[in-house]
């Protein structure tokens, strides 16, 4: 009886996520399919098919064009985004544990939060000029606000109960910040440290593509100056495809990290 | 009695706790000038309506409330904050969710340093004698209330205190569950031998469990009588059909409706 009952529940579940992985590989099916019969359809130089599409995608893998930018896009995204984190979470810790520090900082993050991003990019420019160190600070802008909300987000929900409890067990400060206040907010950390590297893609391409012409940015201008359509889309496919795959990854870690989570704010 | 044996005394003198007032409220005098001992081994009910200062006065024998005037001794020595021989119950149960059973019982033991394996092996004892064997990797969210508490009780056991601070922690319950735990605390108890200084609004409660009801009035909070409730123990099954135990709760009862403001 009751082997029986696991056994319908398990391939239950396992129905139900291969119908869940049927259904998202259908829809993607249809949408290149899609794409497909509409640029046969509208026969255009500027709209390439997507068998067109995919085939230049496979010839730019194996060149080193492609992956010398994706290096140097890269660096400046990875450099700006350790940076933002470090900050970030340092910064929603004290602003979420210490009242003085929020209100003192308050203006600023609203400043950052409300200001589109690419109106600071001439500034930062102009101030440093075009180097690495442009390309790591603007990255560092466009991910460090959302990190700093979440991290100030997931302390709010530390419940007061338990800082008694701990105390009450005789809990230092530094245990209570470590094995209360951190432990606590650790989902809503990941969660703005997942936002904060789609930000920082996007700070990435936005700053190659509006003033320093380099990496992946400039690649997708000189195809688009050179109308390869089948080039430029592949370019723009590598670009989806890692801000997709870096997202599902700290997905996973998530997932992993804080099961009791549950299902989250965010999905 | 017969329950003279060892174990430290509490002696709260002239305890007094004013809250100042906040936007819109008035400042609230929680405790005024309270006197009370409590003796070693002893299971002593604190009882009153809402508001009276026994929550206050559970806290600062905890060391988590600061008082105004007054100070609280255990064994003669000044309390200045949390220490080892107190571990307390609480209302809300307190239960970190990102934890499971086990770890959560054994939060006490990881503040004080006690290595993993010994703390689990403690945890997982603990987690059998209040009932909760094969929950031991369950998390909160997936217990019922009284399954919590019985996590929290464990957890306050699991560091063996001499004394047990609990703060209306079976008030959340439902009225099955509450007699259950009662029971199960009483069993858990003749057999560890504690201090026990218990937080309750229910004179039901107060009767079945106590050594002494200490009977509180509100705001503000003093002492207004203190009942010695000379019921067998162990406490018969059948206590409601003891003379003494009616007669307690009249008496209660007219002592609180006197209260009423």
């Amino acid at each position: 009886m009751n082997y029986a009952l696991n056994g319908r529940l398990g391939t239950g579940r396992l129905a139900k996520r291969t119908t869940r992985a049927g259904l998202q590989a259908l829809s993607l099916a249809t949408f290149a399919l899609g794409w497909e019969l509409l640029a046969r359809r509208l026969d255009s130089l500027l709209l390439p098919g997507f068998v067109e599409t995919i085939a230049a995608l496979v010839r730019l893998l194996t060149t080193s064009l492609l992956w010398e930018a994706v290096w140097l896009s890269n660096q400046a995204m990875v450099l700006g985004f350790s940076l933002a984190a470090v900050f970030g979470i340092l910064l929603g810790l004290l602003m979420g544990r210490w009242r003085p520090a929020a209100r003192y900082l308050d203006p600023y993050l609203n400043i950052l939060l409300a200001t589109p991003k690419a109106a600071l990019i001439p500034i930062v420019i102009m101030a440093t000029g075009l180097g690495l160190l442009s390309r790591v600070l603007i990255t560092f802008s466009y991910a460090l606000v959302v990190i700093t909300i979440n991290v100030r987000a997931g302390l709010s929900l530390i419940d007061p109960g338990w800082i008694e409890m701990s105390r009450s067990f005789g809990a230092t400060e530094s245990q209570l910040w470590r094995k209360v206040f951190i432990r606590g907010a650790f989902p809503a950390i990941l969660t703005g440290l997942r936002l904060g590297l789609a930000r920082a893609v996007s700070g990435m391409i936005t700053v190659e593509l509006l003033l320093v012409a380099l990496g992946l940015g400039r690649l997708i201008l000189d195809f688009q100056g050179r109308f390869d359509s089948g080039r430029l889309y592949a370019t723009v496919l590598v670009v989806v495809a890692e801000a997709v795959a870096l997202l599902q990854l700290f997905r996973w870690l998530e997932r992993r990290v804080a099961p009791w989570a549950g299902n989250g704010v965010d999905r | 009695m017969g329950r003279q044996r060892g174990g430290p005394v509490i002696e709260l003198r002239n305890c007094s706790k004013r809250y100042p007032s906040q936007l819109g409220q008035a400042a609230v005098d929680a405790l005024e000038g309270v006197d009370l001992t409590i003796r070693p081994e002893e299971f002593v009910c604190l009882l009153g309506p809402s508001g009276c200062g026994k929550t206050t006065l559970l806290k600062a024998i905890a060391g988590l409330v600061s008082l105004d005037e007054g100070e609280v001794y255990i064994d003669g020595d000044l309390v200045t904050g949390p220490g080892p021989d107190r571990a307390m119950v609480f209302q809300d149960f307190a239960l970190l969710p990102w934890a499971d059973v086990v770890t959560n019982v054994a939060f006490g033991l990881e503040l004080r340093g006690v290595p993993k394996a010994t703390r689990e092996k403690k945890a997982f004892e603990l987690v059998q004698a209040v009932g909760l064997a094969g929950f031991d990797h369950h998390f909160p969210r997936q217990l019922s209330g009284g399954m919590q508490q019985r996590v929290g009780l464990a957890r306050a056991l699991a560091v063996d205190p001499q004394i047990l601070l609990m703060d209306e922690p079976f008030g959340a319950l439902d009225a099955l569950t509450r007699r259950l735990l009662q029971e199960d605390l009483l069993t858990l108890l003749d057999r560890r031998r504690k201090t026990v200084v218990f937080v309750t609004h229910s004179m039901d409660e107060a009767v079945r469990l106590g050594d002494r009801v200490v009977l509180m009035t509100p705001r503000p909070g003093q002492v207004r009588d203190i009942v010695e409730v000379g019921l067998p123990r162990p406490r018969p099954p059948d206590l409601e059909k003891h003379p003494r135990f009616a007669e307690l709760l009249e008496y209660l009862w007219q002592q609180l409706r006197e209260m009423r403001p």
